[in-house]
């Protein structure tokens, strides 16, 4: 892994990145203006978080489809929490979340104690934790939080919004633990070659049960800034939420067979992605045409990507 | 060997239940659940509630033959909902616009096969896993939709385009196309050399490839199947109420996908059946309506399928680590 | 030259299944088989063998059509062919039965034995009661009537699958059966029938390739041997005129002793013990001492319980009974982490799948079982992990543009200097190598001889791991020898000659003689 050839993906995407905010710009004078592009880091930060945790659980060679899920899960618990058992609103959420990570990690048993493929056991776990969602809610929504609790969503800090400095932390940390870290070095070797990997004395079962655990947490996080921000929880919040993580992660530059990928190029992934909803929707694009645009641009990455690394050879 | 013509120590009987043994548990729940729940509530078993169970749940069990077929190759398919619903959509708009009904069926079918056909394609030579091909195309599908018809239902479909509300010799025809496909690809799966070849690629590859058999080609036949099944349960979709909504019941796909995996389809590919995932899809229908009837909130049954699909995973791989 | 005699006489008789005349292969300019000369008639039993490395393999692949031959050429029936492809060497009437059968585990019986070709009814639907009768009928002919054609692949023995490969290709009407080491992986009860059902096919009249390293099978089977060594035509003779000595000699061909580096000093304490340790039934009762400054040569045949026994030593496999020892204190070894931490490091068999992570640099492979080490802090040190890697490519002598360059771009040699320098860096007390010089070209083979001798006159203790015969007996101070998962002999360096050794490693033994 030179840093010449990692950083080659990442400058052909920050290049369109820069193209795209270029054209979109030209097409709408709304788009490039202070206000909307620090309201699109607020809309962006939920995504952007799970994609952080996503872009580590696609380098080990898996996948996780229950991310959405655990995001509605968690979201609904908050609520029950503190409206039904009548918690405190901090330990509501503290408890919430501790929910959803456990979600992750039972995610990282089924995969790493069973040897469930890790699409097979997060699909089994996208409908298992809906379900528990909608279960648990029978479809009522919760409102009326307290208005201290809206800072997470809506509150700004220095003029910028709460959840793009949460993002930002995150995906500083989420940077470093993967290029610089043994944990990081781990990650790769797993889903490069997960037998050379173990048998150099790297604990691959643990380091998926930590990155799936992870998975769990960053969801939970997202889900406590999502019901923040839309004042309300309903359990089918982050419904094919996964998807769009996916789509950053791999727009990003990570190999869906795993073994390559960094958290920069999802950061840009995911600029990318939300400057394209964004611009298209200022630009009169309805907002279900975008969702077209994100599979064809899921498609075409991977495509991109497929041919690439077979010009590489194995 | 005198015994020959029968293999010793397993009687047939014995040969019967181990070849069909999912099936066998699902029938046996089905009856089970029949009798308990009736026994609760007798209205469970009136014939307007078993006529909406198998008739409305028809077009499920007949997209699950086709995702069996995927899945027995190795392979998966998360758009088959949000198809279900295009198919649905230009079905009925066809119909409304006065298009000959004929073209209203067999255009969608057309549409739904060439879909899948791409799929497949891409699939198939580029190694890219099914699940993000089809993933991406969800995304297409869905918003292509709901931007097409930006939420409106549509309305007054002509009598003669309702075909899954004709009732041929008083069963509704949705359930003679459920048990008439299932037969017919049962037969197809156990007596061509495509149907086997089906087993052969999704149990080893590279066996099936020194066998003859092109892989490639036969992944790109099983999802252009799999759109057949997926253009019919459509079909059946849009003709089963007076108004086709813009929306597909929610994670339509995973239902479908279950069904296939609780009737005895391997998700690590090369084995199952369509008869278990017909009957696994009954099965599910059943269960909805029993809830219902037992007076369980219906907002449960989700929960209740994942919690089936898992458990019947972690027994296949429990199942799986033990024959080795 | 006698084996040309009975070619030539053989050519003049009867069209032969098949025959290969001055057949060449050269792989990156290696030259694999030079001008190799073989035939086959109806109905006899040819044993082919060599050592590894010796171009058994690669005539196979070039008779099953896997491989084209760069000179040379190919006759079926006396008329010249050229295989593009496995499906025209089978269409020849040339079939496999693979070591790593090819099979649909999920499929019955009589499926496996006809997909590809099922019998059809009228209609063109496949025709599932003929099937299954032709089916038990190819079973019965090779006194497998036993078998339930409709019970599933995966739940039978590795036997019984291969008696399946071997009814498929008597299905195609195989005239010309190629058999690669087929006893290696089998219970002493399979070989028994394997044999019994290659002389019925040998009644049928089917040519067969036997490839095998098990001297008592060769005597009881085979009609005439063909010897390749070094990728040429050690000698082709009809089995009568042999005896063990003879065919070892013929493999073996050269002096041994010079080639090798001699030992440095003197043997040391005990460092590693094991005593009656096993790992389910796959390896058994294994009780052994590991000294300070020796070389341990494991011998045995492919399939005899070597690799397992690195393996549960190594933590990949842990022990299900026995105690392994170091330095006298019994230690548990549940993972390779913990064996790393205990001082023993592990250089695999399976280089490309178990030894490196190709896509990655030779710094990244290099620092992957070390990294506790080259951490600073939280974080891995960019600069120790670059000079570690720098050190160990001046060190080894490894052949690259530097630390940066991805391991898959290395020759083979280098790589195995990759993955030692690997497993070096941390300061192992104990080295396993497993096929230490397999598919590595002679100068980096004698290169990886010198290091292993001198590391072992620094104090390592070494158990090497090897299918070479001649490597076995030049490199090791003592030879254990293995053969159907126990440890069944043991020599010291002056008794350890390729007589003695081979004879018991090819040995058959029953359970019982084992134990």
């Amino acid at each position: 892994m030179t840093a010449a050839k990692l950083f080659r993906h990442e400058t052909i995407l920050a290049a369109l990145t820069v193209i795209a905010m270029i054209v979109l710009a030209s097409l709408s004078d709304k788009f490039f203006t202070a206000e909307n592009l620090l309201n699109q880091g607020r809309l962006m930060a939920e995504v952007g978080l799970i994609s952080l945790a996503m872009t580590f659980v696609i380098v080990t060679g898996g996948i996780d489809l229950s991310v959405g899920s655990i995001l509605g899960l968690t979201a609904i618990l908050l609520g029950v929490f503190w409206k039904n058992l009548g918690l405190p609103l901090p330990a509501a959420i503290l408890l919430a979340m501790v929910c959803g990570t456990f979600a992750g990690f039972v995610n990282g048993l089924i995969i790493t104690r069973f040897s469930v493929p890790p699409l097979i056991a997060t699909l089994a776990t996208l409908a298992l934790y809906r379900g528990l969602a909608e279960g648990i809610s029978e479809a009522r929504s919760v409102r009326g939080y307290p208005e201290w609790f809206f800072f997470f969503g809506q509150g700004e800090v220095l003029g910028v919004p709460f959840q793009l400095w949460v993002l930002g932390i995150a995906t500083a940390i989420a940077a470093v633990i993967l290029g610089l870290t043994p944990f990081g070095r781990a990650t790769y070797a797993t889903g490069a070659n997960e037998v050379a990997a173990r048998f150099s004395g790297i604990r691959v079962n643990a380091a998926k049960l930590w990155i799936y655990t992870a998975s769990g947490f960053c969801a939970a996080l997202a889900a406590v800034i999502f019901v923040s921000r839309v004042t309300t929880t309903r359990s089918d919040m982050g419904t094919g939420l996964e998807l769009d993580a996916i789509t950053a992660v791999v727009l990003g530059g990570t190999s869906i067979f795993g073994g390559r990928g960094t958290i920069i190029g999802t950061a840009l992934g995911l600029i990318l992605i939300q400057a394209l909803k964004n611009g298209l929707a200022l630009s009169g694009v309805k907002g279900d045409g975008t969702i077209v645009v994100i599979g064809l641009v899921l498609i075409g990455a991977i495509l991109v990507g497929a041919l690439f690394d077979r010009n590489r050879g194995g | 060997m005198s015994g020959a013509a029968f293999s010793p120590g397993r009687s047939n009987l014995q040969r019967f239940l181990s070849g069909y043994g999912q099936e066998i548990v699902v029938l046996l729940s089905i009856a089970a659940l029949f009798a308990v729940v009736g026994a609760v509530n007798p209205r469970f078993l009136s014939d307007t509630n078993i006529n909406s169970i198998f008739a409305g749940n028809a077009y499920i069990a007949i997209a699950a033959i086709g995702m069996s077929m995927i899945i027995m190759a190795g392979h998966i398919d998360v758009s088959v909902g949000a198809l279900i619903g295009v198919i649905a959509t230009i079905a009925g708009t066809l119909a409304v616009k006065g298009y000959p009904i004929w073209m209203a069926w067999s255009v969608p079918i057309i549409f739904a096969i060439a879909v899948n056909a791409a799929v497949g394609t891409l699939v198939a030579y580029t190694r890219i896993p099914s699940i993000v091909v089809t993933l991406g195309m969800l995304s297409i599908l869905k918003g292509g939709l709901i931007s097409a018809t930006q939420g409106e239902w549509i309305t007054n479909m002509p009598a003669e385009f309702m075909i899954a509300q004709m009732r041929p010799f008083g069963i509704p025809s949705a359930v003679w196309f459920m048990v008439a496909l299932t037969i017919i690809a049962a037969l197809f799966l156990r007596y061509t050399d495509f149907g086997r070849s089906i087993y052969a690629v999704g149990g080893n590859m590279e066996a099936a490839r020194a066998a003859g058999i092109n892989p490639e080609r036969t992944v790109i036949g099983v999802f252009a199947l799999h759109g057949l099944f997926a253009g019919i349960a459509g079909i059946l979709f849009a003709t089963q109420l007076q108004v086709i909504q813009s929306t597909v019941p929610p994670n339509l796909e995973l239902t479908i996908i279950t069904a296939s995996v609780i009737g005895g389809v391997s998700i690590l590919g090369g084995t199952g059946t369509v008869i278990g995932s017909t009957l696994a899809a009954i099965l599910f229908a059943c269960i909805g309506s029993a809830l219902i009837f037992l007076n369980v909130s219906a907002y449960w049954l989700r929960a209740v399928l994942g919690l089936m699909i898992l458990a019947t995973v972690l027994a296949d791989m429990v199942r799986r680590r033990r024959d080795k | 030259m006698r084996a040309d005699e009975i070619g030539a006489a053989a050519a003049v008789g009867a069209a032969l299944p098949i025959e290969l005349r001055g057949i060449s292969k050269s792989f990156a300019g290696i030259t694999v088989v030079n001008s190799v000369s073989f035939d086959m008639r109806p109905g006899e039993v040819h044993a082919l063998m060599g050592e590894n490395g010796a171009g058994k393999s690669t005539l196979i692949k070039i008779m099953a059509g896997l491989y084209q031959p760069d000179a040379g050429e190919i006759l079926v029936n006396g008329n010249a062919v050229r295989f593009a492809s496995p499906k025209e060497a089978h269409a020849a009437g040339i079939a496999t039965v693979h070591q790593e059968l090819l099979l649909f585990p999920e499929l019955t019986v009589a499926e496996n034995i006809f997909l590809g070709q099922t019998p059809k009814t009228a209609l063109g639907t496949i025709d599932w009661t003929a099937m299954r009768r032709r089916a038990r009928q190819l079973l019965e002919e090779l006194d497998s009537g036993d078998l339930d054609i409709d019970q599933k692949v995966v739940h039978l023995s590795v036997g019984n699958r291969q008696r399946i490969e071997i009814a498929r290709a008597l299905a195609q009407d195989a005239r010309v059966l190629i058999m690669d080491e087929p006893t290696a992986a089998l219970a002493e009860q399979d070989v028994q029938r394997l044999m019994s059902i290659v002389r019925r096919l040998r009644k049928r009249g089917v040519a067969i390739v036997y490839v095998s390293h098990r001297m008592p099978e060769i005597f009881a089977l085979a009609d005439r041997v063909t010897v390749l060594r070094d990728g040429n035509l050690a000698g082709a003779k009809p089995v009568p005129e042999v005896d063990e000595p003879t065919l070892v000699s013929m493999m073996v061909g050269r002096s041994i002793d010079r080639l090798y580096p001699a030992k440095q000093g003197k043997d040391g304490d005990t460092i590693l013990e094991l005593a009656g340790v096993a790992h389910r039934s796959v390896v058994q009762d294994i009780s052994f001492k590991l000294h300070r400054g020796e070389i341990l040569g494991l011998a045995g045949l492919v399939g005899s319980g070597r690799t397992e026994t690195a393996l549960t030593i190594f933590g990949v496999t842990p022990a299900t009974a026995g105690q392994i020892l170091i330095d006298g204190k019994p230690a548990i070894i549940a993972s390779p982490g913990q064996a790393r931490d205990l001082g023993i490091a592990y250089v695999p068999e399976d280089r490309a799948h178990q030894g490196l992570i190709r896509p990655q640099t030779i710094e990244d492979n290099i620092a992957l079982a070390n990294l506790r080490r080259l951490t600073r802090g939280l974080f891995v040190d960019a600069a120790k992990v670059a000079a570690e890697a720098r050190g160990a490519i001046a060190r080894f002598g490894i052949r690259a543009r530097g630390p940066e360059q991805p391991v898959r771009q290395l020759s083979g040699g280098n790589q195995q200097k990759v993955v030692l320098a690997k497993w070096l860096a941390t300061n192992p007390r104990i080295l396993i190598m497993d096929e230490p010089t397999r598919g590595i070209d002679v100068g980096a083979k004698a290169e990886i001889h010198q290091l292993m001798r001198k590391l072992a006159g620094e104090g390592m203790a070494i158990l090497m791991i090897s299918s070479e015969l001649p490597e076995v007996l030049g490199m090791s101070d003592r030879v254990l020898v293995m053969n159907g998962g126990r440890i069944v002999g043991q020599f010291d360096k002056e008794h350890a000659t390729a007589e003695a050794v081979g004879t018991v490693m090819t040995r058959s033994y029953t359970r019982e003689q084992a134990a």
